[in-house]
């Protein structure tokens, strides 16, 4: 059974049809790298998932729940579904640590003492152990959104979704992020990734999807897709993030 | 001019037991006040609609008026229209409950809108019912932001009471108007009133300092 099941979703914004009748099944330990020109519905489709956006048509299934089953159902989903943000977003009131502890503590009902262990174990495999107790202020932007990957990780998620989650960083600051992904991927982690690194869809994406329009306009084998592309849109699209 | 300043010192107990009820009533109208506002802000901010029509309604009809019309038609108009009757100073402390109780919601609701949608969805993200998000996440960044202006409030607040020597309060201005009527020491009299005020606000920005100082605006 796929762990995430897209069947006919739609989702309008008023009149704007932002994901036209989506059909998409991915599996456990897949990666698969979302691209596509801005507006093509990619951010929205990953929102979906964990009903961040409602979706307005067809039934969208995680972990065989769907996000249309109400709210208690729906927070199971994202208790399954972990997300990193463009903006990284963690509590600025809280130090790494108690980001990282905040799930446990709060969603998944552990103690204090649990809850930082947990905290503390998954700082050190983002590398950051030694900023357990600075405020996300006093990190930088790479190291902040290694810390929220660390938080979205402590619930102990089945797939994490990541949203650009290197689009608001400096360039030399991207590839501690992607290296993070990277040996998320190799230990098995079922990842949805919208992003413009290329390198990265190449590298460690298992699959690519190509959208356009609301819809998934490709959806292949990396690799082939980069480097031969058929489909001239997105031949298109690709020379212009190079 | 002829002024005696040590006619001041006569009068002192009587214009401190004066500001001892302004004291009263501005504490007790705040407190009330404070409970109202956060409940209307927050029918306002998260409200279903009707809820916050219903918070909308009571904002606009309190701004809209003077709060001298407000404590009038709480003492005189409503034992004519209701038969209820309540006394000068419980008139006085319900004005102030429902006065700064509307300012203080629309403040409520600032502090609350100000915080970044983006914190809110991380919290929704992990698995949080929303009043968890609204208890751990939001809830204690909008209490920073809104330190200053529910100072602003307070401080606003203790001085609206003097106008409630219209219904006869005996709070400091009313004390000070009737020492003045048997006296006319008009210079010396409104000097010291005015003193004890702005010992009493002075204060009052003084505490809130501290508080700030002590929580880190984020």
């Amino acid at each position: 059974m796929s762990i995430i099941q897209f069947r006919g979703v739609s989702k309008h914004f008023d009149e704007l049809r932002v994901l036209d009748e989506v059909d998409l099944s991915i599996e456990q330990g897949e990666v698969v790298v979302l691209i596509g020109p801005s507006g093509s519905g990619k951010s929205t489709l990953l929102r979906c998932i964990n009903g961040l956006e409602q979706i307005t048509g067809g039934d969208l299934r995680v972990d065989d729940i769907s996000v249309l089953a109400g709210n208690a159902r729906l927070r199971e989903i994202r208790q399954e579904a972990g997300m990193v943000f463009q903006q990284f977003n963690l509590f600025p009131q809280l130090t790494a640590l108690q980001n990282v502890a905040f799930g446990p503590r709060h969603v998944r009902g552990k103690s204090r003492r649990e809850a930082e262990e947990i905290g503390l174990e998954l700082l050190d495999k983002v590398g950051l152990k030694e900023r357990a107790h600075h405020y996300p202020a006093e990190l930088s932007g790479g190291q902040q959104q290694r810390v929220a990957i660390a938080r979205a990780l402590a619930v102990r998620p089945k797939v994490m979704l990541f949203d650009e989650p290197t689009s608001a960083l400096d360039p030399e600051l991207k590839q501690e992020v992607l290296n993070v992904m990277r040996n998320l991927a190799e230990e098995g982690m079922t990842m949805v990734v919208v992003t413009h690194e290329m390198a990265f869809a190449r590298q460690v994406g298992s699959r690519l999807i190509f959208m356009e329009h609301g819809k998934i306009a490709v959806d292949g084998d990396p690799c082939e897709m980069l480097c031969n592309p058929t489909n001239p849109r997105l031949k298109d699209f690709l020379r212009h993030v190079h | 001019m002829n002024t005696d300043w040590s006619v001041i010192t006569g009068f002192l107990p009587e214009l401190l037991d004066g500001a001892e009820m302004t004291l009263y009533i501005t504490l007790v109208g705040l407190a009330g006040g404070m409970a109202v506002g956060v409940v209307a802000g927050l029918m306002r901010a998260y409200g279903h609609w009707t809820l916050n029509y219903v918070a909308m309604a009571y904002i606009e009809l309190i701004r809209g008026t003077p709060i001298v019309v407000q404590v009038m038609f709480l003492y005189f108009a409503l034992p004519v229209l209701a038969s209820i009757r309540i006394d000068p100073l419980t008139a006085a402390m319900i004005a102030i409950v429902v006065n700064a109780g509307a300012y203080i919601a629309e403040i409520v609701r600032g502090a609350l809108q100000s915080i970044s949608r983006g914190l809110a969805e991380a919290g929704l993200a992990l698995g949080l019912p929303r009043w968890k998000v609204l208890v751990y996440i939001v809830g204690p960044l909008a209490f920073r932001r809104l330190i200053p202006p529910l100072g602003n409030q307070c401080i606003v607040s203790l001085k609206d009471t003097s106008l409630f020597i219209v219904i006869g309060v005996s709070e400091l201005t009313r004390t000070g108007q009737e020492i003045m009527a048997a006296n006319f020491r008009a210079v010396e009299i409104w000097t010291a009133i005015a003193a004890i005020y702005l010992i009493m606000t002075g204060t009052l920005t003084l505490l809130l300092r501290v508080i700030e100082r002590r929580l880190r605006i984020l």
